[in-house]
């Protein structure tokens, strides 16, 4: 993801910023790190490049 | 074709299709260069692209599935893992379009699995439409404008209804029949 995309989020549970956090570089797009919510603290990971924003609940119930 | 036929085609990402078109085409042709787009529910990534390629808009493309993000990327667009608008900030987007899940499906003859999410609105085909309706309202600025492909089948005047009880007036700016199905793409100001 390009780091201007942080502009764009915000924790899918609060509403509130999001902090870039442990970001691994290739160019200057952000191909891995955490996505933490600056009120509640959940943490959201960066894979391959693609944010993960499903709430907690919701990665655990989905099809492989 | 209906939805077991559909399926068939393609098990973990549903690709472009006649309804992808329709929206990509209605989309295109009312977007702008500076705007901020969000596409819900990319899929193969097929309309992000073209409203980005064909617009010079920027284009974030969202889905709940993994592998259908994957395709998107590597399309070029910037994916975002999401639940519909929810990671999404407050009046950032011009225009949010979407070709939802709208088969109407029985419950006991779900699949649980990637294309069937894709495909199913659940029994009256609008389990992922009215959710989507309660909640676009707060990611888009002041001016935004949804697209947002209805079908026949899922019931265009129940959308309006429900659209309207979320502050938006509709308006069709395409449509197209097919034999099993007319398909709308309702502008939503």
């Amino acid at each position: 993801m390009k780091e201007s995309l942080l502009e764009i989020l915000c924790c899918p549970l609060d509403k509130h910023d999001l902090e870039l956090e442990d970001a691994q570089y290739d160019g200057d797009e952000v191909v891995s790190g955490d996505l933490v919510c600056s009120e509640c603290g959940e943490t959201y990971p960066i894979e391959d490049g693609i944010p993960n924003l499903l709430p907690p609940d919701m990665r655990e119930q989905t099809p492989a | 074709m209906d939805l077991a036929d559909r399926r068939d085609l393609e098990t973990d990402v549903y690709q472009p299709a006649e309804d992808s078109e329709l929206l990509a085409d209605a989309a295109c042709d009312r977007l702008e260069e500076e705007d901020l787009v969000l596409e819900v529910g990319t899929g193969s990534g097929y309309v992000a692209n073209r409203l980005a390629e064909e617009t010079g808009a920027r284009v974030i493309a969202s889905d709940v599935n993994p592998h259908a993000l994957a395709q998107a990327r590597s399309e070029g667009v910037e994916p975002v893992r999401a639940d519909l608008v929810e990671p999404f900030a407050d009046g950032r987007f011009d225009a949010v379009a979407f070709n939802p899940p709208y088969l109407p499906t029985e419950s006991d003859t779900e699949w649980d699995d990637w294309m069937e999410r894709a495909l199913s609105g659940g029994e009256d085909g609008r389990e992922v439409v009215d959710p989507f309706l309660d909640t676009v309202a707060r990611v888009l600025a002041p001016d935004g404008v949804v697209f947002l492909l209805v079908s026949s089948l899922t019931g265009v005047d129940e959308v309006v209804e429900r659209a309207g009880e979320n502050g938006f007036s509709a308006v069709a700016v395409a449509d197209e029949s097919f034999p099993f199905e007319t398909l709308t793409v309702l502008e939503l100001l």
